[in-house]
């Protein structure tokens, strides 16, 4: 498979960083729910620690992702209806907000509370915003809301890859995997 | 011979003496400045501050030896800005502050450092007294005292952090603590 996107299907580069970042994103969600349902205690404070590092990680490939696409445009769509193509192109727009949005909002939350984040213990990064209980708790909403949004997003996005590959058959699915399915 | 006018100077000056001689203890509290201390958890270090302290320092450039420094800490006043974490530094795993409501510092003579100072004194906090070095610059103001320094110190020295809270990989063991303060004479500060 070659490393730059070919007309028929992404590359190597583009895949491996959408499969990190999903594999990466079942992490986040995996330490989020761990962390909700513990006192607070060093344990606690070690899971949403990672869940933090891991955040930065997902906002740093996230910069590398829109980079790499705009270096690398990705193939075009297999021949859908006009209102699907359209649906992709938003959802996809609506991923790369979110993978945004979600360490950012994480981040300022952190801020917010006065439990700044460090990527895995080895760099301190900066505060966004002042200590502020109230901006926190809506950071939180805000953060949790989005991530609600970002499951939604991604059934349809597996479902729509599903159908394209499976009913369609227009080889949707292969674009973005480094064999071909049977 | 002295004109009255020349005598009253002179007795203006003489009874501004005694404010000079004593004027070599200072003193403050909360309104004073800050007292903040900083921990790190999970590698990013947090700011913290003590709302309710006295302070008092007894100080002659000249005999250093002499000098005194009192702190003393209301340990339910530590503030984080995080309610939930400020419940746990309040509790018997940290501060345990219906046992332990104050923390004191105590120092006697002080050595040159650098361009300040350094206090060699003890902290006694949550029942356990132990020597800590307290560095400070002294700013010495028409009517105050600037007085600005910090130390570090060993929280599990003084069992800050019980039970689980005893591990250093998510809670680090050193806490810096840093003041900032503009103090003012005693005697100024308590006449009416």
């Amino acid at each position: 498979m070659p490393l730059r996107n070919s007309p028929a299907r992404y590359g190597s580069i583009a895949q491996t960083l959408h499969w990190l970042v999903v594999a990466l994103l079942v992490v986040q969600f995996t330490l989020a729910r761990i962390a909700d349902n513990m006192p607070l205690g060093p344990d606690k404070v070690g899971t949403l620690a990672r869940h933090k590092s891991v955040g930065i990680t997902i906002l740093g490939l996230a910069m590398l992702r829109l980079a790499w696409r705009w270096f690398d445009p990705p193939p075009p769509l297999p021949s859908m209806l006009p209102w699907q193509a359209r649906a992709a192109r938003i959802s996809h727009a609506a991923f790369y907000a979110i993978l945004f949005a979600m360490p950012l909002t994480g981040w300022m939350m952190s801020s917010a509370s006065n439990y700044p984040v460090s990527w895995f213990s080895l760099v301190q990064l900066p505060d966004l915003v002042a200590p502020d209980p109230a901006l926190k708790k809506l950071l939180h909403e805000v953060h949790e809301t989005i991530s609600k949004i970002l499951i939604a997003l991604a059934g349809l996005h597996l479902l729509a890859a599903l159908k394209h590959q499976f009913l369609d058959r227009n080889g949707l699915l292969f674009r973005m995997l480094p064999w071909r399915p049977r | 011979m002295a004109t009255p006018l020349t005598f009253r100077i002179f007795a203006a000056l003489a009874a501004l003496l005694p404010c000079v001689a004593v004027a070599a203890v200072w003193q403050g509290d909360e309104q004073s400045g800050a007292l903040q201390f900083f921990a790190t958890q999970a590698g990013a270090k947090f700011p913290g501050h003590f709302g309710m302290f006295k302070v008092r320092i007894d100080f002659d450039p000249a005999v250093p030896a002499q000098g005194r420094l009192d702190v003393t800490i209301a340990t339910r006043s530590a503030d984080t800005a995080d309610a939930e974490r400020d419940e746990v530094l309040h509790s018997q795993d940290f501060f345990w502050i219906e046992r332990f409501p104050e923390a004191k510092y105590h120092a006697e003579g002080f050595k040159r450092d650098g361009m300040g100072w350094i206090a060699a004194g003890n902290l006694t906090l949550r029942g356990v007294t132990q020597p800590v070095a307290v560095r400070f610059e002294l700013k010495p103001g028409a009517l105050h005292l600037g007085m600005k320094g910090g130390a570090t110190l060993r929280r599990l020295e003084f069992g800050i952090g019980q039970g689980d809270w005893a591990e250093t990989t998510w809670l680090s063991d050193p806490v810096d603590v840093a003041f900032d303060l503009s103090l003012l004479p005693e005697t100024a500060a308590t006449s009416p």
